[in-house]
């Protein structure tokens, strides 16, 4: 159902994709790792075109554009396939929580503020955030913004939901909330495609994990195969590095690994 | 030389009939320049092609330039160019029945919209980007992302530099005596020379003008309390 064929992006010189072909099906999750500069944020921006890919096709849903000739109607059609949660919430400051998940059934799907309430409600109900109405993002804490976030992106019901490393910005204690709000929405069978650092998150809840380095996508697979028996030295490599590294993250995820001293 | 306080109120009470005047030489061209500003600010934002260099420049000259001598270009200046234009066009107008009023609104809503460009164009620019794509992403148009999610905030957070300017025209609007209009140093100069009593003349147009200032600011605060409740946590 989404489909990326020979993308490539740079930014003036420097080559961030090289040549990525991807294909997600229908209700799939895909997990992207990689370490910091791989590329994976910026694929995941080509994906609604926040990014423009020098060269390519991207498909989402029935819509397909190819990067030599795209107009600015079919880039607005390609991003009503998608929503996307983001690393910073990016929730709109002036607007209530209940009007941040609205804003975009009413502008651009054009449903009637009547119904566009309910079904927002409905949303804010099931990230656990349904007594926080009528807040300001300001007045809540950050796991509870991405939340809002997350309600946002889903209550546009779009083709996949693409999370661009959703719970990088927070802290540690509040990372626990969000994942097991997306772990739920997983389950709903919804396809989402979801930037992270969280190996024991990325393990639980993705079909498939691809990892990226360098602008490639190293290796691919199913979970058991990329976590417990990569081929790829890369790979591997990245693994153990975060082995050390990502301790901390682990934990909230759920099943902590390792306790190191600080 | 002596004061005569007693008559700064009898001079206030006949300088104030200007109010009106003054009002109008501010309002006006400031709700005219805010139209012009808003255009300018986006042009420039978009780097509209031919347009935004053109509008660079017209930004530079007019901030660049005393008011006063925009007064004077348009004052001096329109009327010969609006001469040859009828001259081609073979229309019916008389340049000089055109009141001198409209000179120096046009020049004065000219400068502002110099001015306002630049308030609007740094509170859209202060918008964190990540808003704009969060609102992109979900699929809305330019024009919907503007509307609905930069402007609003941008005009909010540029309250307080709005209520610069309006201040700054305020007193501006004062330039317009130059060119004989009666405003309040207008009418200050009137009451002043034909009693001769200057100084107490002026002291009342002063105390008008700070008095209006004071109103500004206060209403701007109250304007910005009421606007701010997202960011402070309020909930409305």
């Amino acid at each position: 159902m989404i489909k990326l064929a020979e993308i490539k992006k740079s930014f003036g010189d420097q080559e961030i994709l090289k040549d990525i072909s991807l294909n997600v099906e229908r209700g799939k999750v895909v997990a992207i790792l990689g370490p910091s500069g791989s590329g994976k944020t910026t694929l995941l921006r080509c994906l609604n075109y926040l990014e423009k890919p020098d060269e390519g096709t991207v498909s989402v849903g029935e819509i397909s554009l190819d990067a030599h000739s795209v107009r600015k109607k079919e880039i607005i059609a390609i991003r009503r396939q998608s929503a996307m949660v983001f690393q910073h919430y990016n929730l709109f400051s002036h607007k209530t929580v209940l009007q941040n998940v609205m804003e975009g059934l009413v502008v651009v799907h054009k449903m009637k503020k009547s119904i566009a309430r309910e079904q927002s409600k409905k949303m804010l109900a099931k990230v656990g955030l349904e007594d926080k109405l009528h807040h300001y993002p300001s007045q809540l804490s950050g796991g509870q913004q991405q939340r809002v976030g997350i309600a946002r992106a889903l209550a546009l019901n779009p083709k996949v939901i693409l999370f661009d490393e959703p719970t990088s910005a927070l802290d540690p204690e509040l990372v626990g909330e969000v994942l097991s709000v997306i772990k739920e929405i997983a389950k709903e069978g919804i396809t989402m495609i979801i930037v992270t650092h969280e190996m024991t998150f990325a393990r639980e809840v993705a079909d498939y994990v691809l990892f990226m380095d360098e602008g490639i996508i190293v290796e691919e697979g199913v979970p058991e195969q990329i976590f417990y028996n990569p081929k790829e030295e890369r790979t591997k490599r990245f693994l153990k590095r975060l082995e050390g590294d990502d301790y901390d993250n682990q934990n909230h995820a759920g099943k902590g690994v390792h306790q190191h001293a600080l | 030389m002596t004061i005569d306080i007693p008559f700064i109120w009898t001079a206030l009470r006949e300088i104030i009939k200007a109010l009106p005047i003054t009002l109008m030489l501010t309002l006006i061209p400031l709700c005219a320049g805010f139209l012009l500003g808003l255009i300018l600010a986006i042009i420039r934002i978009y780097k509209v092609k031919i347009l935004a260099p053109f509008v660079e420049m017209y930004v530079s000259f007019l901030r660049g330039t005393p008011i006063i001598m925009h007064v004077m270009l348009i004052y001096f200046g329109l009327p010969l160019l609006i001469d040859k234009v009828v001259k081609e066009m073979d229309m019916n107008v008389q340049t000089n029945a055109i009141p001198v009023s409209l000179f120096v609104l046009f020049a004065l809503s000219l400068s502002a919209g110099a001015y306002l460009s630049e308030t609007i164009r740094s509170g859209i620019v202060s918008l964190p980007k990540g808003q704009v794509e969060a609102a992109y992403a979900t699929g809305m148009t330019t024009f919907q992302v503007m509307r609905r999610i930069v402007l609003p905030q941008a005009f909010a957070g540029s309250i307080p530099n709005f209520t610069n300017v309006f201040v700054g025209f305020l007193h501006t609007s004062s330039i317009a005596f130059i060119v004989s209009q009666k405003e309040i140093t207008g009418a200050a100069n009137i009451v002043a020379s034909t009693n001769l009593k200057f100084l107490e003349a002026f002291i009342a147009a002063g105390m008008i003008y700070w008095g209006l200032t004071i109103l500004i600011e206060v209403l701007s605060s109250w304007i910005e309390k009421r606007v701010y409740s997202y960011a402070k946590g309020g909930i409305r």
